[in-house]
């Protein structure tokens, strides 16, 4: 039997960079408010110090701090006619499980999504007809604009110490910048990281083809810096161990280091650790949401957490299964195309290519997390026609390094033996010469990739496992095709002594390797209930003291790096709630 | 070939100190209090506040490596240091170079003025 708690203004679950935002935010507003976190305290001083951070074995093969699957996982297929099986061990992708969340782990890359997002169904279509969305891309417009949410990027921005180069500010384009970005209020906090060889070259060659290479916009301090709210950063010293782990030298924007310790040293907020959300409670008529039930992890004690509103800031996974599991909202259904939670499923696609350059020494060991340049002319630049290549969405091509792990990254010419005497003299005699190029592409929503419950598997609490069904679709095999071209012929360029060329992908989606943490969808936000689960400040349209944040809420997935508009969205929804409460309804008529 | 490449390394080494040492200026502690931004993040100047770094309160005069409540590298502890404006304008010049292997994720300051700055605010702010 759960103990039933004392009823608090807010319970948050999941204390990453959403939950984080929003406990900061929310507990100033003088709101009572508990967090439940499922994973431990971690501190920058006890556990992210130098030297125990840079441990290959522990952070990137054993996976510290991410979700622990022998207690939870989901079970993954390509398509409807599979049986879904369980994720053993994490590959695709990689959930955070720490306080902090994936924000811990994350490379700081951080963009900002613009109306050739929010607006996609629409501009789509009145630039190509109807016609050219296929029927089964169930791809809709967001309900949001990029002006309403400008302010917000500025601010997640600021917090979060980015440091980059404005593009267009006001409407004027700056030299140096990415041409093809929505205008922004001013400069990034910080200037650019400093350039590497690898990201030079690349700038250089992208220059010479014509493109418009800009500094990766990136949450790594290109120098000491201390935000809007008092936090301190250190400045990045490029140590080549950002992706995967938490920062040594304080310089990676991160909720631990600014959000969270504010919250914490509120009167008004209190933090629970080790505390798994099993179900969000609802009322007897439905309408409402009471609270939420939690497991202890260490000792198995079960709680109920009343809450006046409740708000779910887990991993974007978690949080749509949370739905299901609570029975909120009409589970989508992919053959008759009714319900919403569990739509518009999507993920992130690309191309890559290796070049080697004997002679060039690149020291992939010395990187930050950004330290790359980037080009956004088959991305977010609407001038690119799309018409005669038949997709929509697009890419964003890099070169650079991020988190070229000393054992693990070991690049070597296609065709080398794998293993033995001939790869070892190989891979001593290239490590030093490599560099990359590689595209990140959009995921467009297809209405056969979502999320339901499990018939199967469960996981340690007896309740269904999620499950996944996911593949590319044709829209990703083109983009991946042509991105692949753009990159090959930027690589020949550049005179490599060999070249690893890209390929589009043609092989089914596979939970190994890793590839992309940036799962999206499943509770969309949009601009009715028939079509979306949230609406535009997202509030549940069934619940409406509920409220959904995260990657779960992107009706798509962009080829950009989702933590932007995450953060930015956060920090709306945190000044709708603060509406909400004084006047608590729903915030858009149904 | 090893051991010659120490010795060349160590010999630059006490080359810079030498270099530092005759260059060594009165700084100025407003422009250092700035610069102290750098050291933030990880360092407190309150007594007993220790985070990724070790308190500077009460740094000068006082033995590397000595704060009971935190957590020094070896080589830290060590070192043998006892620190001073001259031994902070060493060691903040290149840290690895004066401790190898001590764990401040922290590149130094070529400077000399700036270290010179930085030094003239310590000298007031971490009494």
């Amino acid at each position: 039997m759960a103990t039933k708690l004392k009823e608090v203004d807010v319970v948050i679950v999941g204390l990453g960079w959403t939950g984080g935002i929003l406990s900061k935010e929310l507990a100033e507003a003088g709101l009572k408010i508990v967090a439940l976190e499922r994973g431990a305290m971690r501190t920058p001083e006890s556990d992210y110090a130098l030297p125990n951070i840079r441990d290959e074995l522990r952070y990137v093969v054993r996976h510290d701090l991410m979700q622990n699957t022998a207690r939870d996982t989901l079970t993954v297929r390509n398509n409807v006619s599979q049986e879904a099986l369980p994720m053993r061990r994490l590959g695709s992708f990689l959930p955070g499980e720490v306080v902090g969340g994936s924000a811990v782990h994350w490379s700081g890359h951080t963009w900002r999504w613009t109306d050739m997002e929010f607006k996609i169904r629409s501009m789509y279509e009145d630039r190509y007809g109807k016609n050219f969305i296929p029927a089964d891309m169930t791809i809709q417009d967001w309900g949001i604009t990029y002006a309403e949410l400008e302010p917000y990027y500025d601010k997640f921005e600021y917090t979060a110490a980015v440091s980059g180069k404005a593009g267009n500010i006001k409407g004027e384009i700056q030299k140096g910048g990415n041409p093809f970005e929505a205008p922004r209020a001013r400069e990034y906090p910080l200037p650019p990281l400093k350039p590497i060889l690898a990201s030079q070259m690349f700038a250089d060659a992208a220059r010479d083809n014509g493109y418009h290479p800009f500094p990766r916009p990136s949450a790594n301090a290109s120098q000491a810096y201390t935000n809007p709210d008092g936090s301190k950063f250190g400045a990045c010293q490029y140590c080549g161990y950002c992706q995967r782990f938490g920062c040594e030298a304080n310089a990676k924007g991160s909720p631990h280091l600014t959000v969270i310790p504010i919250a914490m040293r509120n009167p008004n907020f209190e933090l629970c650790t080790h505390a798994w959300v099993t179900r969000v409670l609802k009322d007897s008529g439905g309408k409402r949401v009471t609270g939420v039930t939690y497991t202890n992890v260490l000792n198995g004690e079960e709680f109920e957490q009343p809450a006046g509103t409740v708000l779910l800031c887990a991993y974007a996974i978690n949080n749509v299964h949370l739905m299901l599991l609570s029975g909120i909202g009409e589970p989508y259904d992919p053959v008759t195309q009714k319900g919403v939670i569990g739509k518009n499923y999507c993920y992130q696609t690309g191309a890559s290519a290796r070049l080697f350059f004997e002679g060039r020494h690149f020291n992939p060991f010395m990187s930050a997390g950004g330290s790359n340049d980037t080009i956004d002319d088959f991305n977010i630049n609407w001038n690119f026609d799309r018409g005669p290549h038949g997709f929509v969405g697009g890419y964003n091509v890099s070169g650079g390094f991020n988190t070229a792990l000393p054992i693990g990254y070991r690049p070597v010419p296609s065709g080398t033996p794998q293993w033995g005497k001939a790869w070892k003299a190989a891979t001593a005699k290239w490590y030093q010469t490599a560099m990359n190029i590689s595209a990140a592409g959009t995921v467009m929503a297809n209405r056969y990739n979502y999320y339901d419950l499990d018939p199967t598997y469960r996981n340690a609490f007896g309740q269904p496992l999620m499950r996944m069904t996911f593949d590319y679709k044709t829209n990703e095999h083109k983009i991946g095709d042509h991105a692949a071209k753009v990159i090959n012929d930027i690589a020949r360029s550049m005179n490599p002594t060999h070249l690893n060329p890209a390929r589009g992908r043609s092989d089914p989606w596979t939970v190994v390797p890793y590839q992309s943490t940036h799962n999206t969808g499943g509770t969309i936000m949009g601009t009715n209930p028939r079509d979306s689960a949230l609406n535009k400040y997202l509030q549940s349209w069934d619940c409406d003291n509920l409220f959904v944040v995260g990657a779960n809420v992107f009706p798509h997935n962009s080829s950009y790096n989702p933590t932007g508009p995450v953060g930015a969205l956060a920090y709306w929804t945190a000044d709708a709630i603060k509406r909400y409460v004084k006047n608590p309804g729903p915030l858009v008529p149904a | 070939m090893n051991d010659v490449n120490c010795l060349s390394s160590l010999a630059l080494a006490l080359a810079i100190v030498g270099g530092t040492t005759i260059s060594h200026a009165e700084g100025d502690a407003t422009r250092g209090e700035k610069k102290f931004a750098d050291c933030a993040a990880c360092h407190s100047l309150q007594e007993g506040v220790s985070s990724v770094g070790p308190s500077l309160h009460g740094l000068f005069n006082r033995k590397a490596g000595s704060l009971a409540y935190f957590r020094y590298s070896p080589a830290m502890k060590r070192s043998g240091i006892v620190w001073t404006a001259q031994t902070l304008d060493e060691f903040l010049t290149e840290p690895q170079k004066l401790v190898p292997a001590n764990r401040m994720p922290y590149g130094g300051i070529s400077e000399p003025a700036e270290r010179a700055d930085l030094i003239a605010y310590l000298t007031q702010a971490a009494k």
